[in-house]
């Protein structure tokens, strides 16, 4: 087995977790960091959460004095620090908090008036108690979470409700059930991974057991440390492909440019943990999903060029830089060395799998190169389509294949899996999640954050780009001014400014345009989670499977 | 003419199954094997089948594995004939195995340094049963080749076991077995300690499961464990890249993948005053894919090696003891799954 193969555990040990943890004043900056981690790196977690947590807002009253009110929105959670209406209202002092996050005690014997009070309606109680419920049990065995907790402990003396020391040396008649979870807590990452803390799970406990092979519920991992580790090993992948010759400064140099930028790293993390779900080898994945890579910054290298788009991660495009021609030509040597990194999966795959490999990476060209087709047709003729299905349609082929879809078929593929009707379910589940990806990409560049998103803001609007917000707003506007904002669009992207655009944002605020898009981005997002718990169950439990159903959260609470 | 190891009744159908099964560390500890010699019944009357595999393991170059026919040169040695196989040297060597590929292949002498366990069966899902019977401390001595490290020869100690029962691959569920020897000082005796577990977890009979911990001092058994006064427990997972699937043409099938095998192992036991605990951390792992007669899902049985360390009471001195251990987490074919993709 070779020893630099790519092991997420080991990487994660020593990359150790970058976060660090912030400054925590009360149980207050508590709660928000801890929110604001899960949202970020185990989004399905938040929306477990959000889902029990439903309409209710819930006020936390702290005994050092701090407030903060938790509420779900769009699959995910928010804590607010401003005091408002809510529907319940949670009153805790600092033991019973670290009772609630230990949760080892029945309800009953954490609840005490004036230390750990509940008070709403009766239904809305028993959520918030599963929200609790649910939180304990998943978020706390995330180790980000864990040091955020730790340091809180540190800082205010308090201790675990269980202590350690009270369990027996030898086994017993009143012995608990053998701490397994301990063996693993300190273990050599090389071997036992992951980034959430395992946890004991009984296979016979004197007169019952499970099969060792059962997991009941879904695991969780850190999706955030995970898309880091299989984007370096895939940049790096690509870095050592990229021919060390010359031209330099007009070639080769330039091919290395978008790939050098970073990226989130997607692509890689569905292919690598597609195949590991299947039961693959992660380092069998590395060739596929760094050719699927090397098309992707080919792609954006034309698409650049295409949509006359200034900025890329952060930097100027590279025909803004280069020229045309240079940008051109990197895109499509670009193109040439994935074809070869696919080809090169013969010497590790073999044959069979890497014409399977070469079928779907055949058809992921094809439907991104139509989908491209379909929206640069409708700049060219000036067209916003008035159905959403159309735009549905477009981001379907132009985005979901080559994001989502074609990264899980080819992981599948490479751990040995070419049944189509396997790779259609789980083609199916990742078709929804590319369109709901799609949909928040082109909202974080109406409304994100431009320095985190890296491309220049508005530059869809400016480029002319057809969204599903831009759709709606056609929907929803006078004709005289849809006949306005049609003449707009006509214009070439020169001709275009900045504080239009702002007032071409300001349209789809008012309107609604922008909720709208967020609500169908989360409406894709959750059908595919539907999906992927209603047919993805022959895929058994692990923890690469709980990458790929953090993503499905990850592509609608994303930040960039 | 000997008798045994099996009883001289034909086998009645497809799913009854005798195996008789051998696995080994050597003293070194950086070398294992794992074979399995399986007569399986036949089908409408026929002649019944048999399947032969052999796994080596290296701890800097992984696994390799025969098909399932690797060839055996003569009846294999097992310590449960009678009269019981000589141990005296010279004579030709007694456990001779080889892939067709000629690697894996070992040419070894055997002999049992500690008394056989008693046999432990387990009756499921009406008409099924297993009935097996456990032999730590077996040596073994010869010429060793995996394929991976230039041939040699060398001592190893292991463990064998004589397996007879019928059973359908899903109504089965899974098992945990493992055992662990800890060397005296003289490799050529018993070992000082020897420990054998089991775990037999038929499907949907979560009450009724077969449990049982034994320990051995040089060659005696001194301590049994029932199931009513044991507890396991696993946690976490393997990385599967420290997982290979076995034999060579299994991965290239699309077999389907299975629960990941858990990183950790704890059992915690007592008998009366005595009482033992043992731990046990993964490192390395093959899927031996077993094809099911009765099921779409295939039986998977994975070879773990890893490191065990056990502690006993025993009246009332203290023992701790640390050694390699082969474990075996068996199951698969159980798993639901395959409906949805008919």
């Amino acid at each position: 087995m070779s020893s630099d193969s790519l092991r997420y555990g080991a990487q994660l040990a020593a990359a150790g977790h970058a976060d660090g943890v912030a400054r925590i004043d009360n149980a207050g900056d508590l709660l928000a960091q801890t929110v604001d981690v899960l949202v970020r790196r185990a989004p399905s977690i938040a929306a477990a959460a959000a889902n029990e947590l439903g309409a209710i807002v819930l006020a936390m009253h702290f005994g050092d004095g701090s407030y903060a009110a938790l509420s779900a929105r769009l699959n995910s959670l928010v804590v607010t620090r401003t005091r408002g209406n809510a529907s319940v209202a949670c009153f805790f002092d600092d033991q019973s908090l670290t009772k609630l996050y230990d949760l080892e005690l029945r309800p009953s014997e954490i609840l005490q008036q004036g230390a750990f009070d509940v008070r709403g309606p009766i239904d809305q109680v028993l959520a918030t108690w599963r929200t609790f419920q649910l939180l304990a049990q998943r978020a706390a065995g995330l180790r980000p979470v864990q040091s955020l907790w730790r340091e809180y402990r540190r800082g205010r003396d308090l201790d675990f409700v269980t202590a350690p020391a009270d369990r027996l040396t030898y086994p017993g008649p009143g012995s608990q059930p053998p701490d397994a979870a301990g063996l693993v807590r300190d273990a050599d990452l090389m071997v036992a991974r992951s980034a959430s803390v395992a946890t004991t799970r009984v296979l016979w406990d004197r007169n019952a057991g499970e099969g060792w092979w059962t997991f009941e519920g879904p695991q969780d991992a850190d999706l955030f440390d995970i898309m880091e580790v299989c984007r370096r090993r895939v940049a790096d992948e690509i870095f050592r492909l990229i021919p060390n010759r010359r031209p330099v400064d007009s070639l080769y140099g330039l091919m290395r440019e978008y790939p050098a930028r970073g990226g989130k790293g997607l692509r890689p993390t569905l292919c690598i943990a597609t195949c590991g779900a299947f039961g693959g080898h992660s380092e069998d994945a590395v060739q596929i999903a760094t050719a699927v890579e090397m098309f992707h910054n080919a792609f954006l290298i034309h698409d650049d060029i295409e949509d006359e788009s200034i900025n890329r991660r952060g930097k100027r495009c590279l025909h803004t830089e280069h020229g045309i021609p240079l940008a051109v030509n990197a895109g499509d040597s670009l193109n040439l060395l994935a074809v070869d990194t696919v080809l090169k999966n013969i010497d590790g795959l073999g044959l069979a799998r890497t014409l399977a490999l070469i079928d779907e990476i055949i058809r992921m060209c094809r439907e991104s190169l139509e989908g491209q087709a379909i929206e640069l047709g409708w700049i060219r003729k000036g067209i916003v389509p008035a159905r959403d299905s159309d735009y549905i349609n477009m981001v379907t082929k132009k985005t979901s294949w080559y994001t989502c879809r074609s990264p899980c078929r080819l992981g599948a593929i490479a751990a040995g899996h070419t049944r189509p009707r396997e790779l259609d379910l789980i083609g199916e589940v990742f078709k929804e999640v590319g369109i709901a990806f799609q949909i928040q990409d082109d909202l974080l560049n109406l409304v994100g954050e431009e320095d985190l998103y890296g491309k220049e803001a508005f530059g869809d609007l400016l480029e002319g780009k057809r969204t599903l917000m831009l759709i709606h707003l056609m929907r929803t506007v006078s004709k005289r001014e849809r006949t306005g904002l049609l003449r707009w669009l006509g214009r070439s992207r020169d001709e275009r400014t900045l504080a239009e655009s702002r007032k071409v944002l300001a349209r789809m605020t008012l309107n609604g345009s922008i909720e709208y898009a967020r609500r169908v981005a989360a409406r894709h997002a959750a059908r595919a989670a539907q999906l992927f718990e209603e047919t993805l169950g022959f895929i058994p439990q692990s923890e690469d499977k709980a990458i790929l159903r953090q993503v499905i959260h990850y592509v609608n609470t994303r930040m960039l | 003419m000997s008798s045994g190891p099996f009883t001289r009744l034909p086998l009645s159908d497809v799913l009854e199954r005798r195996w008789l099964h051998y696995a080994f560390i050597t003293v070194d500890e950086r070398q294992a094997l794992i074979a399995n010699l399986a007569t399986l019944g036949g089908e409408n009357g026929d002649e019944p089948t048999q399947t032969t595999v052999l796994l080596a393991y290296h701890c800097d170059h992984g696994w390799t594995c025969s098909q399932w026919h690797a060839s055996l040169r003569r009846e294999p040695w097992t310590s449960y004939r009678f009269p019981p196989p000589s141990t005296r040297l010279p004579r030709e060597p007694d456990f001779e195995m080889q892939s067709l590929t000629g690697t894996p292949s070992v040419s070894l002498h055997l002999t049992s340094t500690t008394t056989p366990a008693p046999a432990g069966v387990s009756h499921f899902h009406g008409t099924n049963w297993k009935r097996w019977q456990a032999q730590p401390g077996v040596l073994a001595k010869g010429r060793w080749a995996d394929g991976m490290a230039p041939p040699r020869q060398t001592v190893a100690v292991g463990y064998h076991e004589r397996v007879h029962g019928r059973w359908g691959w899903p109504e089965m569920g899974g098992w945990v077995f493992g055992f662990c020897n800890k060397l005296a000082d003289r490799a050529e005796g018993p070992p000082e300690w020897a420990v054998v577990f089991a775990l037999l977890q038929p499907r949907d009979q979560r009450h009724d499961h077969t449990a049982m911990v034994m320990l051995w001092r040089r060659g005696r058994m001194v301590l049994f464990v029932p199931r009513r006064t044991l507890r396991v427990s696993v946690a976490g997972q393997l990385l599967r890249d420290r997982v290979l699937m076995t034999p060579a043409l299994a991965p290239l099938l699309g077999t389907f993948p299975t629960a990941p095998i858990p990183a950790a192992l704890s059992i915690d036991g007592y008998q009366g005053r005595d009482s033992i605990q043992i731990r046990y951390r993964c490192r390395d792992a093959a899927r031996l894919v077993v094809p099911s007669e009765t099921s779409l899902q295939p039986f998977s049985v994975h070879e773990v090696i890893g490191d065990m360390e056990v502690r006993v009471k025993l009246k009332d001195s203290n023992v701790v003891f640390t050694g390699p251990g082969i474990v075996e987490f068996a199951g698969g074919a159980a798993e639901r799954s395959w409906s949805v993709l008919r």
